[in-house]
């Protein structure tokens, strides 16, 4: 998909994330992650990459995310596998807040 | 390459312990000779696939090794496959394979595991499988191609994630074990139960308390009468009963073992210069004041981490929390902390649709948990149990048993 054809969706409202959180937000059959951390909120892929499970049971830990299932390791901000089992990175998404709703860019 | 090698740094066993201490190594000395010895013919490869989606075809060899040859090259770190180490002089600082003979400055141990074997009566011993490295995994790969009916003798972790394994594979699996309960002790018997069920449900047939009491050979494979009075046929044997620390090389040596390798919490084993991690170390943990030794993914990375920074010389004590999984179909069995040393449990949430986990609890503390859920439904409570055994936090049973209370409350107090 092209940058032109992106569009904001809104997932939620700020105060529905509590700080070094994340919530599952589910969209026209994909899953994301919506993370709540000192720097603010960020988005990627909710499912992680290593056996197709969902992140949003996962633990938050300063910028990164740890996955339920193994303890595999994202950093939020850029969705870098941070290493075994996790070898392949999460896609990132662009997120904007306005009037607390929070919007990603998909 | 020459017969007589010297190396600053030797790691001894080329899996997943040598994998996290070379690269630590690394890191924090540019400069010495450093190279792993493995009897195998690969790179440190990951383990908990052999058992799982290895078997079941969905990744191959490439796609779980812990780095691949350009990392090792890079950071110039030799390794010597296909080299089984058979005499060690720790006085003289060699060790000798069939053709070589290498010295070292500093050794890391990291032997691994073997697998406990079983003798069985009227059975060809090409027949019998067991389960550790990847040219295993392979070969039992290619027997389940072949066969039908396949007889599981041990209904520990490994046994039943293969018992998982050939059931998707569409195999006849029948399952004994010889305790009245799957995974040992440690597991408390709800959880055992309901994976019980799950194997069940699927097809397995489960036969606890239960005993070989003859084998037969038939035409294509065996027959095989058992204690509970059932007859079962089955063309393929595989055993999992266990594993032992590998230290037969040491035997007339003088370093210290007991269960495995004796070290304290930096790796230091009882002669100088030589370090031990892994499945082969019975180590000091500081938080339980006593030694334990312990066969999981986690451990050995976060030990040989550990083990990497001590033979540099950056003193690194090591105190993680315990914590291994098994999956097996849909099902994901998480442990944490001590299981085997509490005064009473605290249950959470019914089933594995909820996710159920035992709190054990020893003081008014978490000392321990065991969890068993759908996918990774358990996965944050168990985590957050262990982190709440390390901090010693007290708990109330109220709180830890209602499946909506949120664990992490309890660390930010
Ligand atoms: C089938 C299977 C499934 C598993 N699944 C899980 C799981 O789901 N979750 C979990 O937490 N843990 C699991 N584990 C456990 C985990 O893989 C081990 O704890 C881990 O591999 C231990 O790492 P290590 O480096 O200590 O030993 P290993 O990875 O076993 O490496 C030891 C190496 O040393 C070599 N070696 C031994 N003696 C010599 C010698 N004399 N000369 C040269 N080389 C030698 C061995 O061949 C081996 O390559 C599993 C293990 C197995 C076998
Ligand atoms: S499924 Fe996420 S680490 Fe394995």
């Amino acid at each position: 998909m092209n940058s032109e054809n992106k569009q904001w969706i809104e997932v939620g409202t700020t105060d529905q994330i509590d700080m070094e959180d994340l919530i599952r937000f589910d969209h026209e059959g994909k899953t994301y992650a919506i993370y709540h951390i000192e720097d603010g909120f960020y988005a990627t892929d909710g499912i992680c990459t290593h056996e197709a499970v969902h992140l949003e049971e996962g633990i938050v830990m300063d910028d990164e995310i740890e996955c339920p299932m193994h303890q595999g390791i994202f950093n939020i901000k850029t969705g870098k596998a941070m290493g075994p089992p996790v070898c392949i990175d999460l896609k990132t998404y662009q997120v904007k807040v306005e009037e607390n709703k929070i919007y990603i860019e998909i | 390459m020459e017969n007589n090698i010297n190396y600053n740094i030797i790691i001894l066993g080329g899996g997943q312990v040598a994998a996290h201490a070379a690269t630590t190594i690394r890191q924090e000395d540019e400069s010495s000779s450093l190279a792993i010895i493995t009897n195998e013919n690969y790179l440190p490869y990951e383990r908990p696939p052999l058992s799982k989606s290895f078997l079941l075809n969905k990744v191959k060899e490439s796609d779980f090794l812990f780095y691949n040859e350009d990392h090792y090259k890079k950071l110039n770190i030799d390794i010597l496959k296909n080299e089984e180490v058979i005499n060690i002089d720790f006085e003289k600082k060699l060790l000798e394979s069939k053709n070589k003979k290498i010295t070292y400055t500093k050794l890391l141990i990291a032997t691994g595991c073997k697998n406990r074997t079983l003798d069985l009566e009227n059975v060809n011993s090409d027949d019998v499988y067991y389960l550790r490295d990847i040219n295993e995994s392979i070969q039992i790969k290619n027997k389940l191609d072949l066969a039908k009916n396949i007889l599981i003798i041990g209904g520990g972790f490994i046994g039943l994630e293969i018992a998982s394994s050939a059931n998707q594979l569409g195999k006849n699996v029948d399952v004994i074990e010889l305790a009245d309960s799957l995974m040992g002790r440690i597991v408390p018997k709800e959880i055992a139960t309901i994976v019980k069920n799950k194997h069940q449900k699927n097809g397995v047939n489960v036969h606890l308390n239960t005993e070989i009491i003859s084998i037969t050979k038939i035409d294509d494979g065996y027959e095989i009468n058992l204690s509970d009075n059932s007859v079962v046929k089955c063309d393929m044997i595989i055993v999992g009963i266990g594993a032992m620390p590998s230290v037969d090389i040491f035997k007339d040596s003088p370093l210290k073992i007991d269960n495995g390798i004796l070290t304290d919490q930096n790796n230091k084993t009882s002669i100088e210069n030589v370090f031990a991690a892994g499945d082969v170390a019975n180590f000091f943990h500081p938080l339980y004041e006593e030694n334990i030794r312990l066969e999981s993914w986690k451990h050995a990375q976060n030990h040989g981490v550990a083990a990497g920074k001590n033979i540099t010389g950056i003193k690194t004590e090591y105190k993680e929390i315990p914590w291994m999984w098994s999956d097996q179909y849909d099902l994901n069995l998480q442990l944490t902390g001590r299981c085997d040393q509490y005064d009473s449990f605290i249950k959470r949430g019914k089933d594995e649709n909820e996710g159920i986990i035992y709190f054990f609890i020893k003081n008014n503390k978490i000392v321990g948990a065991c969890g068993l859920g759908i996918g990774g439904k358990i996965g944050k409570d168990i985590r957050l149990a262990g982190m709440l055994s390390e901090r010693k936090v007290e708990i109330e049973e109220d709180f830890l048993s209602d499946p909506s209370s949120k664990l992490n409350k309890l660390l930010k107090k």
